[in-house]
């Protein structure tokens, strides 16, 4: 009887799953075949280019299309790595406190003292010309943070201040949820673009979209650069192998 | 055909030459070290030389200058990281393979690896 009864829910489910999916037309090349209305498609790539100026498309529908729903990842984020530092964060830190088998050899400390500034630079780099290239404000955050990895792989003692870690974070929210909001004061909705675009391929154009990138840049950068040393310096199980 | 498309050309069909035979000796040698050093110098020379053929190729002295960047990179960051990885490798008592009938072949190499306790004898 209950098997019954489960076939015949699967069976109602799955047909109005199907239902649902058979009218979707997936493989059109156009889901409204009027004259008047364009395709989704057409009118993100269009608006692109035409009114925001902005040569990567898909900047401009992460930052301005759907603006809001990138505060929302930005959100996802920050609470996640919250939560990590809520479980593996213990108050103090001593210098011996990571489990290190070996220490790294003179030529990866010198390598990595070298290596670290173009790292840097080439994040900040990414997350720049984020409207302008591939890369943004997520991939170049990230650049970053395996700046400051390496560092904490090639020096035992290397230490990352936690105060200014949160400092530039919150700043960094601060700055994305004023500017959505300074859309309202030009009689706009949240995130609208309020400042000058500009002309398509300059480093200074596209309206607030570099702007908020930036900030997710610094954002995303401080937070995985905190992730990154609470899992360090958690002690680990195993001592010398 | 310019002649910079034309020496591009040769320096990104040299770099493909070497990251194959760097991929093929990845693939053939034995154990861990031969590995490395197989996938970091063919992949180091391989990948500078693709990268400067790709500059020339555009034909611009700022192209050129950014490959120049990229490669001082490739040429500091390729060699620091197999480094550590065979350094962390051997510290960790990992030991190169050895056949046993190649014994007498690896002279200076012998005596560091057959003092060594925790040695494992492989046959290969």
């Amino acid at each position: 009887m209950k098997k019954v009864l489960v076939i015949l829910l699967l069976a109602v489910v799955g047909f109005y799953l199907a239902d649902v999916f058979i009218g979707i037309g997936f493989g059109n090349d156009h889901f409204v075949k009027s004259d008047e209305i364009k395709p989704v498609k057409d009118i993100y790539l269009q608006q692109t280019v035409e009114n925001l100026k902005v040569s990567n498309a898909v900047t401009s529908i992460v930052v301005n299309f759907r603006g809001f729903d990138t505060l929302g990842e930005v959100t996802v984020l920050f609470l996640s790595v919250t939560a990590l530092g809520s479980i593996l964060y213990r108050k103090r830190h001593h210098a011996g406190d990571r489990s290190v088998l070996f220490s790294a050899s003179s030529i990866v400390t010198a390598g990595s003292k070298l290596l670290f500034p173009p790292i840097l630079l080439l994040g900040a780099y990414v997350f720049i010309h984020g409207h302008l290239s591939p890369g943004g404000g997520f991939q170049g955050g990230v650049i970053i943070a395996t700046g400051f990895l390496l560092m904490l792989l090639a020096y035992e003692n290397y230490t990352v201040s936690h105060n200014a870690l949160s400092i530039v974070e919150s700043f960094a929210g601060i700055t994305f949820a004023v500017i959505g909001l300074m859309g309202f004061m030009n009689g706009g909705t949240f995130l609208q673009n309020f400042l000058p675009v500009g002309t398509l391929n300059d480093l200074f154009s596209g309206g607030i979209i570099p702007i908020i990138y930036i900030a997710v840049g610094f954002k995303v950068a401080a937070e995985l650069t905190g992730v990154i040393y609470t899992v360090l310096n958690e002690k680990g199980d195993q001592k010398n192998g | 055909m310019t002649y910079y498309e034309i020496i591009g050309g040769i320096l990104i069909t040299i770099g493909s030459i070497f990251l194959f035979l760097g991929g093929l000796g990845i693939y053939r040698m034995p154990d861990i070290f031969n590995r490395l050093q197989a996938g970091t110098k063919a992949t180091t020379l391989g990948a500078m030389s693709l990268i400067l053929g790709v500059g020339i190729m555009e034909g611009t002295w700022e192209w050129i200058l950014k490959s120049f960047v990229i490669i001082v990179y490739i040429a500091f960051s390729n060699p620091i990281s197999s480094h550590a990885l065979a350094r962390a490798t051997y510290l960790r008592g990992h030991r190169p393979y050895i056949k046993s009938e190649d014994k007498e072949k690896m002279d200076a190499y012998r005596e560091v690896v057959e003092n060594d306790p925790k040695r494992k004898e492989v046959e290969v």
